[in-house]
């Protein structure tokens, strides 16, 4: 076995890499606690309105305007920085170097050049296309994707919206994107958009149906669809293994079963290889967003890693604890948890071919949402006979 | 019922052995090359731009009947005295945008120790114009 | 395949069949293809493949050109694999002229086209796999076959358009320490086939795809003049190497795989195995590299004798065929190139009907065109 050898500028990115994981931890350990830290801000903030005498409402109007903001904010660095990850983790896997200019250390600042580049791009409308429609579909992809992040937690307490039917919500507000998808695939007047539209549908749909049912098995046991209720329910020890957290992925065979089939269910929600038959790139040159460009297509491009996002992210609230951790604060365990899913996604993305469609479907109905029912029916079983 | 248990072990385990060698290349060096700040080194046969010594070349048009695109042309140096051609070039132009870079000239360039047209290891070159493209050497 | 018209009281519903344009701009079509499709959603029920946007007249500039000058224009019909097509215009040449190449040539063409032979299916396993959805494969690949390139570079000083088979024998001898370098690549390469393996061929998603796709029967595949590791996928023996040794092939010791089913599968899997076949074959043809000159004598200026010659050899994709006339003169009356990525792709129109749109990249990608050799 004849290996490459690691250069010296390897070896000191790999050291930089390092250096920069161990400052965020440095920086996590000193910021502490979210909850803490943000009432602090907020009281004094609250003290110097009350010495100025501004009335409540308009309080109220700038906290929920700031909770947006700060939303809206994190998810398109999330973005970018998951856009740049799996750019360099594909370029990895591939005996590449992926960007390497940009912004000097490891072209980290090439997705923020992209953007840009997209932002300024022109935004052209085909003759047969749709205007409305083709306006429209972008915009209706892109806003459940953001809505989502009202009920979803950042670690104990960090939620923006603490619903008492949080994963119901999340789960109806998701698969308004649907709609988005089906609406560019029509009004791009392309037929390659029009079968990625049609896919898409039949696609999303489908796996809507077992990506639920798989989540049943935690709110039976955990008794609440509050999310951050689940996530509180994992984070005392197991009774019977003191050293494992009582993640609901650590229950035996329920919790594989429905983290597998969540698993499976996410990445075919959002889209991805091996379940990118929506915009299948060597059969349907794009699919649904063939006809768009510039700023149009950088909106279908955020939603599709909002949803990554997300998905991961509500992985780690269901089944890997949620911000439950030792030493770090929990918003940062919640994000390294979501990170690791993350890179779960990209893993998939870059080993595996892309299914047929009616593979796809079989796959979905035939195997996944059996088992998702017998995985519910074990659970109420044990529940029973506990 | 067997059957189908084996068949589900099988396929996780055949996809699982899959991303277990995208991970194993995660972690070796890649194999690229940063070219504008590393550059390999041409091979000693390399066929880069041709270049010409103007001084050496006798004009015998050997090279011009050799190319397959006929993208070399030259005139012979007449002599204004004698008003005889001489075993030297005028000028020497090659035509970059036709030019295949196949050796054929440089084989059948007759000159001695050196050939008269020759590759180069240069492979950089750009040009903005289609005009200089058309590379020409002029004797003085 | 239709789908059934579903009638309902008092209106008639119609289905309507819908015209897709795959190509000539289009990710997977290996060049400039254009494929018409007729679909019935999203089924097949007729496609006709449309050729000619990379013509470049090659058969008709082979008519201006000298014989040693065409050796040039020949790299450029099949890019893949640049060196089989020398080395058929070679043999054809030789043919007429009756001159015998020295035994290293022969050994030299050999490596050279068996090399080449593994870089272009190392470009079919590379976008197959991109066809089908998986794009880390495609780099590992072409990791691969920039060693080979790399190789040829040193030999022949060019990566693509290597002009290193000349008429008589070879551009020139080895380079110094090229022998030891081409093992070591050997030796890397046999290491990276069981990863091919885990990364596609044994992937499940993988197989899905291809078994039972684009099913071509050996009837179908005889008629349609398919040749190469089409044919072979289709389960008939054919190989030129064996049934037709040229440049002394019949030396060598190496298998010819065949299909069953004439799949995709089937097609991609002799590809597969192939690569194997061919390290072995280089294997041995270092091992055995003889001493000696590597051109014969060749005139200056070649004016073949009148008459006409056929010379065929097997190309990575099937056997390549120069007919040429010469009419006594420096340049050749005219000359024919049987290329077969041109011949294979005619049997998409049949195999393509009843697929789904997804099927058809699968399919296409494994009859492994290349739109240069296609036009010419």
């Amino acid at each position: 076995m004849i290996l490459p050898v690691w250069t010296i500028g390897q070896k000191r990115a790999a050291g930089v890499l390092s250096g920069v994981i161990a400052a965020a931890v440095g920086i996590a350990l000193a910021v502490g606690e979210l909850p803490v830290r943000i009432a602090q801000i907020w009281e004094s903030v609250l003290g110097l309105a009350a010495k100025k005498a501004v009335p409540a409402i308009v309080m109220d109007i700038a906290s929920m305007v700031i909770q947006c903001s700060v939303i809206i904010g994190f998810i398109s660095v999330a973005v970018m920085f998951m856009v740049w990850w799996e750019r360099k983790v594909s370029a990895h896997m591939q005996s590449r170097l992926g960007p390497m200019e940009t912004g000097g250390w490891h072209g980290w600042a090439q997705t923020i050049a992209d953007a840009i580049k997209l932002l300024l791009k022109e935004d052209i409308v085909p003759e047969h296309a749709s205007p409305w429609v083709h306006f429209l579909a972008p915009v209706v992809t892109f806003v459940p994707a953001f809505l989502c992040y009202a009920a979803l937690p950042f670690g104990d307490k960090t939620i923006s919206v603490d619903l008492d039917v949080g994963i119901l919500y999340i789960f109806a507000i998701s698969g308004i994107s649907v709609l988005g998808i089906i609406m560019a695939g029509w009004g791009g007047g392309n037929k390659y958009s029009m079968l990625g539209g049609l896919r898409a549908a039949a696609q999303s749909v489908s796996y809507e149906i077992p990506r639920v049912l798989s989540v049943v098995p935690i709110l039976m046991i955990a008794g609440s669809m509050k999310l951050t209720a689940i996530a509180a329910y994992q984070s005392e020890p197991v009774s019977w293994l003191p050293f494992l957290p009582k993640w609901f992925i650590f229950y035996p065979f329920i919790g594989q079963v429905s983290f597998l089939i969540f698993l499976i269910c996410s990445v075919a929600e959002t889209n991805r290889t091996p379940f990118d038959i929506a915009e299948a790139e060597s059969e349907l040159v794009a699919g649904f967003h063939t006809e768009y460009s510039g700023m149009k297509f950088s909106f279908f491009f955020l939603a599709e890693y909002a949803f990554v996002f997300l998905s991961s992210g509500m992985t780690a609230a269901l089944f890997l604890g949620g911000g439950s951790g030792p030493l770090l604060p929990s918003w940062f365990w919640f994000l390294i948890k979501t990170f690791a899913v993350v890179f779960l996604f990209l893993w998939f993305r870059w080993t595996f071919p892309r299914m047929r469609v009616d593979r796809l479907m079989e796959f979905c109905w035939k195997f996944l949402l059996p088992w998702s029912f017998v995985n519910i029916l074990v659970t109420g079983a044990w529940l029973i006979l506990r | 019922m067997i059957g189908y248990f084996t068949n589900i072990y099988k396929v996780s385990a055949a996809l699982l052995e899959g991303m277990w060698v995208t991970f194993k290349w995660m972690f070796r060096p890649s194999m690229t090359v940063q070219y504008p700040h590393e550059k390999l080194t041409p091979p000693e046969r390399f066929r880069g731009t041709l270049v010409f010594d103007k001084d050496s070349c006798t004009a015998c048009n050997l090279c011009v009947k050799a190319c397959p695109t006929a993208c070399i042309t030259l005139e012979p140096y007449v002599d204004p005295a004698t008003n005889k051609r001489l075993a030297k070039i005028n000028w020497y132009q090659i035509d970059f945008g036709k030019c295949n870079y196949c050796r054929l000239c440089e084989e059948a360039c007759p000159t001695k120790p050196v050939k008269s047209v020759r590759h180069s290891h240069g492979y950089e070159w750009a040009m903005t114009d289609r005009k200089e493209m058309n590379v020409k050497w002029v004797r003085p | 395949m239709t789908t059934e018209v579903i009638k309902i009281k008092g209106a008639d519903l119609q289905t309507e069949e819908m015209i897709l344009n795959l190509g000539p701009q289009h990710p997977s079509t290996h060049g400039v293809l254009r494929v018409i499709l007729k679909l019935d959603g999203e089924v097949i029920i007729a496609a006709e493949p449309e050729v000619g946007y990379l013509h470049r007249g090659t058969e008709k500039l082979a008519e201006n050109r000298t014989y040693p000058q065409m050796l040039v224009i020949s790299d450029r019909w099949d890019y893949l694999s640049a060196m089989s097509n020398n080395l058929v215009w070679c043999l054809a040449v030789e043919k007429l002229l009756q001159i015998k190449p020295p035994e290293k040539a022969d050994h030299l063409r050999v490596i050279m086209v068996e090399l080449n032979r593994i870089a272009s299916h190392l470009v079919f396993f590379g976008t197959y796999g991109i066809d089908i959805g998986a794009y880390t494969p495609f780099l590992h690949a072409f990791r691969e076959r920039e060693k080979i390139l790399d190789l040829f570079e040193e030999v022949s000083g060019a990566r693509m358009t290597y002009n290193y088979i000349r008429i008589g024998g070879v551009m020139a001898d080895l380079p110094a320490d090229w022998v030891g370098k081409c093992r070591s690549f050997l030796e890397w390469m046999k290491d990276r086939f069981p990863e091919y393996d885990t990364l596609l061929t044994g992937n499940p998603i993988f197989q899905d795809r291809t078994k039972g796709i684009g099913v071509l029967s050996q009837a179908q595949a005889i008629t349609y003049g398919v040749t190469g590791p089409n044919l072979r996928g289709s389960g008939i023996n054919f190989d030129l190497r064996k049934d037709e040794p040229y440049c002394s092939y019949e030396k060598f010791k190496f298998d010819v795989p065949t299909g069953a089913n004439g799949d995709c599968w089937d097609r991609y899997w002799v590809r597969i195995q192939e690569m194997k076949e061919s390290v072995k074959i280089v294997e041995q043809a270092l091992d055995g590299l003889p001493a000696g000159e590597t051109n014969a004598k060749v005139p200056r200026i070649l004016r073949p004798p009148m008459g006409e010659t056929y010379a065929q050899i097997e190309a990575p994709r099937g056997s390549l065929g120069i007919y040429t006339i010469s009419d006594a003169n420096d340049k050749p009356y005219r000359v024919h190139v049987r290329a077969p990525s041109f011949i294979n792709l005619t049997m998409l129109q049949e195999i393509l009907v009843g697929q789904k749109v997804s099927d058809v990249v699968a399919t296409l990608g494994s009859i492994d065109i290349v739109l240069g050799e296609v036009d010419r």
